[in-house]
């Protein structure tokens, strides 16, 4: 999946990390990008006791893994698309495999797997930092070009559906 | 007291649980959210923070904070049905994006389509300006667990 997109003609990690620290609900919740190559982004969320699931519980919400997961999806199609191009959450789907317990912060690895002049197609795992094993599996589809002016510049690959 | 009185208190008293099961959750209470009550039920509202934004451009809700009101809706709904009030765990949770959230409160109403002794399925639709046009609509699968010494704890 080489390619020269405009993402790749400066460093893919710095104008990731710049765009997801504009999103303001990714920056709320803490998370930040640890990695972004080809057709996969790695980010990670620090735990805090906000956003436990219970009171009684040593666990986090997974909610918060939820907006972790749609967090990592997108990114990881504007890795694979190397444009910002607007995108749309079409659907996602998370399967919570195990509590995920609340002193380990989150990596979620989401991959771009599939990708049409349409849609994009991203799967994503979210474990316990240094455990082994996911805690949540999420996958999910975006619509791609969602605003009206479609950016010229030409699609490198020639996907269709 | 009339039969409306007493119908009124009944509903109140699931406000009140709904009320006091989501209090509990330190993310919902991270969120904001909150229960009201309307003519056909108890309904969780999420109110709008600039913090909520996933798409600055638009702009727009993030999808998680979406999901998130979804998820937890169908907790407690789930909850406030089990006859020991006993807390599920979340299997599974499936998000249909209808259209774009904007920066605005954002309403949840659940309906439960099947509650056993041990799962629960619960269907949460999301609207802003109106119920009949949902901006999302998620399908939640939960777990009660019955075993003991399960991973999920029991606290009431």
């Amino acid at each position: 999946m080489a390619g020269t997109g405009n993402l790749a003609d400066h460093d893919p990690v710095a104008v990731a990390r710049q765009f997801g620290e504009q999103v303001p609900h990714s920056s709320d919740l803490g998370m930040e990008v640890l990695a972004m190559e080809a057709d996969q982004v790695r980010m990670r969320l620090e735990p805090g006791p906000a956003l436990h699931a219970d009171d009684a519980a040593e666990e986090l919400c997974t909610s918060v893994l939820y907006s972790l997961v749609d967090s990592a999806c997108g990114l990881a199609v504007f890795a694979a698309l190397r444009e910002l191009k607007p995108i749309a959450t079409l659907d996602l789907r998370m399967d919570y495999l195990r509590p995920a317990g609340s002193e380990r912060a989150l990596v979620a690895t989401a991959r771009c797997h599939h990708l049409t002049d349409d849609v994009a197609f991203v799967r994503c795992e979210v474990s316990s930092e240094e455990e082994d094993g996911p805690v949540a599996i999420g996958n999910a589809t975006f619509m791609r070009g969602t605003q009206s002016k479609r950016v010229a510049t030409k699609a490198s690959r020639g996907d269709t559906v | 007291m009339s039969s409306r009185t007493l119908e009124q208190d009944v509903c109140a008293d699931t406000r009140a649980t709904w009320q006091k099961l989501l209090e509990r959750i330190p993310y919902a209470r991270r969120l904001g959210l909150a229960i009201h009550q309307s003519g056909t039920g108890m309904e969780v509202h999420l109110p709008y923070r600039d913090a909520l934004i996933g798409n600055i451009m638009l702009p727009a809700l993030h999808g998680g904070a979406i999901g998130g009101l979804i998820e937890i809706t169908a907790r407690v709904a789930a909850q406030s049905r089990d006859a020991q009030a006993r807390r599920p765990r979340i299997l599974d949770c499936n998000v249909d994006y209808l259209r774009s959230a904007r920066a605005r409160p954002t309403y949840a109403a659940a309906e439960i389509f099947r509650q056993g002794r041990r799962t629960a399925l619960v269907h949460v639709s999301c609207w802003q300006d109106r119920a009949s046009t949902p901006v999302a609509h998620g399908r939640v699968q939960l777990l009660f667990e019955t075993a003991p010494g399960g991973k999920i704890r029991e606290e009431q």
